[in-house]
């Protein structure tokens, strides 16, 4: 019933104004918790900001003092390598440990839906817990699997403190807990691959091998591909793990950028330094939300 | 204004008789003891204090005996004791913003410059020389001077209380193979290095182990061969890691861990290494007196084998590392009488020596303590007065060879240092590459913290 007098509004119009009311707490607490500590954190890396000395903070005098130092820090410039060989590695190892895992367990048998289960305990398990139960297994003295290695004729030494295996260790120790994140994705992806392409590479007599590669891997690529850069995001995180089982050693061998901004901050209470070296951080991770983003919507288009 | 109502008049009258029934069943409830109960207040009764320190044996113990400086003040008390890495951090975060969150906060040895230098803790002078608030007994005189000298400023202005000089020593969880191979406890570096070489493996016992914290056990092998971390802390703070006795004695070190110790020992915490130590699966470490006495506890495998010695010495001297750990009071704490009462009860010597009659309490700062034969017995270790060793090492601390300890930076040395013999140990690097690099970095987070050298 219109009422005289009133003007008459399109009934979308009034809509979306009222959705545009439904949202505006929703966006004050978006903005308050992530856009204000954001902003207080860019704030901070144009400021000298060190604990140690109050006169520090809200001094902008050299806005960008902390950024030039940052590209004449070989550290920094290490810990970014570092970082870059952990995110590759464990995006190739925790996607091809899905991918296999998810392979034998697709088919439909009766301990599938048991095995997916037990193969969702390491994600749930709190990142101290893995890190603490690694350090032991990786501990010469202690652990089984040296033991066991010992007794077939295979002794190996201790892989948290050698240089070259310190950081493979640790990205090992990641891949078990977090392959289950890849694998629940592929798995998902696998049930929805057509069984039509499938019948009829089997008629034409393709191998096992050839369904896999030619049929199934291409329609589960896109999911893969966004796996995949979940996986990367959440590699730039990496941070328990270290803590517990190398503290950013032997030397520096696995300091990541993370663990370094940590250490400035933390350890040296050099908040302006480590918040520059966050922020750069976190442009990284946004690039890489907005790369998952175009894809995503990318397979949208093309499943739609 | 508003007029009051007969209901308001008669909830008033309601509660004053609910209120007046509740005081006469809990004085019915306490008996006897009620009248005297009532009408005494107890001087901090509604006050609730904050206190938090970092995860030892004497927090932890304290733990047990809180309830009763309670009882005493009325003053309810929160404590925790956190793992050392997560308590300084979260000290230093709230020291810097000068909360009010804590009352009584742990004055960690190596923050002590920071921490004091910045105004960021309480004098506690007023306190100690006031009658009214610190009764003789207290006897402030009786704590150790070694113990006592870090938590003073410049000036001389005391800010803490020591509650724990950890004083580094060496320790041979199996002497029993030193002696079958007739011979003693190193006293010198060179002495110690051969002694590995014989005792290293025997009975299948790795010769060597100690905890990855290389800022702490570098610096006596630095300094005994004439170099220090500094040029002259703590008014020169020019780091000086790169010289010649400090690239012979990181290479000492690191030639001592490679060689003698365990698989994986030069990445070892210090959980690790005592567990093994206590296992019996290495022999000679560098611990601290309170890590050391933790092997001659009943349940330890090398409890009866176990000796302690002097750390050794270099040709310049020895020079153990001692670390001094106190309470104090934040400069913005809102309940300072209170949380003084708290420090002088928990350092007080009526509760020390209870918690070494009960609660077998092993490293004390107080003279009068250490004197006292009951504590004595506690610390003999297989026939060897312990006690003796601490306080032989704390007496060497009057050599100021800690200065290099507490300046404000500190922290970065002792990272550096960490990874510096880290990066030996593991081959990455050899000890002139590594020190010279660990200069170089040293100078490059020094300037990035504002200091000019």
């Amino acid at each position: 019933m219109v009422y005289p007098g009133a003007v008459a509004q399109p009934w979308t119009e009034r809509r979306d104004r009222e959705l545009v009311w439904g949202l505006v707490p929703a966006l004050i607490m978006l903005a308050s918790l992530t856009a204000g500590p954001i902003a207080y954190l860019w704030l901070t890396s144009l400021t000298p900001l060190n604990l140690a000395q109050p006169a520090t903070q809200w001094n902008f005098d050299q806005p960008l003092a902390n950024y030039a130092s940052m590209f004449g820090d070989p550290r920094f410039a290490n810990s970014v390598v570092v970082q870059v060989k952990l995110s590759i590695a464990s995006v190739v190892l925790q996607l091809l440990c899905g991918l296999g895992v998810a392979l034998l367990l697709h088919p439909n048998t009766k301990i599938r839906t048991v095995a997916r289960s037990g193969m969702l305990v390491p994600m749930v398990l709190p990142p101290i817990v893995v890190g603490i139960t690694w350090l032991a297994l990786f501990t010469v003295d202690i652990s089984p699997i040296h033991r066991l290695f010992a007794w077939i004729g295979l002794p190996f030494g201790p892989l948290l403190t050698n240089p070259s295996t310190a950081l493979w260790a640790v990205v090992f120790a990641g891949t078990w807990q977090h392959f289950p994140f890849a694998m629940l994705m592929s798995l998902a992806a696998l049930q929805m691959v057509p069984e039509g392409p499938i019948e009829a590479a089997r008629i034409d007599g393709a191998s096992r091998f050839q369904v896999f590669w030619h049929v199934r891997l291409p329609f589960i690529a896109p999911t893969l591909v966004v796996a995949g850069l979940f996986i990367l995001i959440d590699s730039v995180k990496a941070f328990p793990l270290l803590y517990i089982m190398t503290d950013g050693g032997p030397g520096e061998v696995t300091e990541v950028t993370n663990y370094y901004v940590y250490r400035q901050v933390f350890t040296f209470s050099l908040w302006g330094y480590g918040s520059a070296i966050a922020v750069l951080m976190m442009i990284a991770v946004f690039l890489l939300s907005y790369l998952i983003d175009r894809i995503t919507r990318r397979n949208d288009g093309a499943w739609a | 204004m508003k007029k009051p109502s007969i209901t308001n008049g008669v909830n008033r009258g309601r509660r004053r008789l609910v209120a007046a029934g509740s005081v006469a069943v809990a004085s019915a409830a306490l008996g006897l003891r009620a009248p005297a109960v009532i009408g005494q207040t107890k001087r901090f009764s509604g006050v609730t204090l904050n206190v938090s320190c970092w995860s030892a044996k004497y927090p932890r113990l304290l733990e047990a005996y809180v309830g009763e400086f309670g009882e005493l003040t009325g003053a309810k008390v929160n404590y925790d004791t956190p793992g050392l890495q997560v308590y300084n951090q979260r000290a230093d975060l709230e020291l810097s913003t000068k909360g009010a969150g804590y009352d009584v906060l742990n004055i960690t040895f190596i923050f002590s410059n920071r921490w004091i230098g910045n105004g960021w803790f309480t004098p506690l002078d007023p306190y100690l020389n006031d009658r009214n608030k610190t009764q003789a007994d207290f006897d402030f005189a009786d704590f150790l001077p070694g113990a006592v000298s870090p938590m003073k400023d410049r000036k001389g202005v005391v800010y803490g209380v020591p509650w724990v000089t950890d004083s580094g020593m060496s320790v041979a969880t199996r002497y029993d193979i030193l002696q079958a191979s007739g011979l003693g406890m190193p006293d010198t570096f060179e002495e110690l290095e051969k002694t590995l070489a014989v005792i290293h493996k025997k009975d299948g016992v790795a010769g060597f182990l100690t905890d990855n914290h290389w800022g702490f056990w570098y610096p006596p092998f630095l300094q005994g061969y004439g170099g220090d971390v500094f040029r002259g802390a703590p008014d020169d703070l020019m780091p000086t890691l790169d010289t010649p006795e400090a690239i012979h004695s990181a290479d000492l070190l690191a030639r001592i861990v490679r060689n003698y110790s365990l698989p994986g020992a030069g990445g070892m915490s210090y959980g690790q290494t005592q567990e093994l130590l206590r296992a019996g699966k290495a022999n000679y470490a560098f611990v601290t007196h309170v890590g050391g006495m933790s092997h001659a506890e009943p349940e330890a495998k090398v409890a009866k084998t176990l000796h302690f010695s002097l750390y050794p010495r270099g040709p310049k001297g020895r020079f153990p590392g001692i670390a001094s750990h106190g309470w104090g009071i934040p400069a913005g704490s809102k309940n300072k009488d209170a949380a003084w009462e708290f420090i002088k009860w928990a350092t007080s010597k009526t509760l020390i020596t209870r918690m070494v009659r009960e609660k077998h309490l092993g490293s004390v700062t107080r003279r009068s303590i250490y004197d006292a034969p009951e504590y004595r017995k506690l610390i003999n270790v297989n026939g060897q007065d312990t006690g003796q060793i601490v306080l032989d090492t704390i007496k060497l601390g009057e050599q100021g060879h800690m200065k290099y300890r507490t300046p404000p930076v500190y922290p970065q040395v002792n990272v550096q240092l960490n990874q510096a013999i880290g990066r030996i140990i593991s081959g990455q690097m050899s000890a002139k590459e590594s020190m010279t690099q660990a200069q170089t970095s040293l100078i490059a987070d020094f300037r990035r913290a504002g200091m000019k050298i």
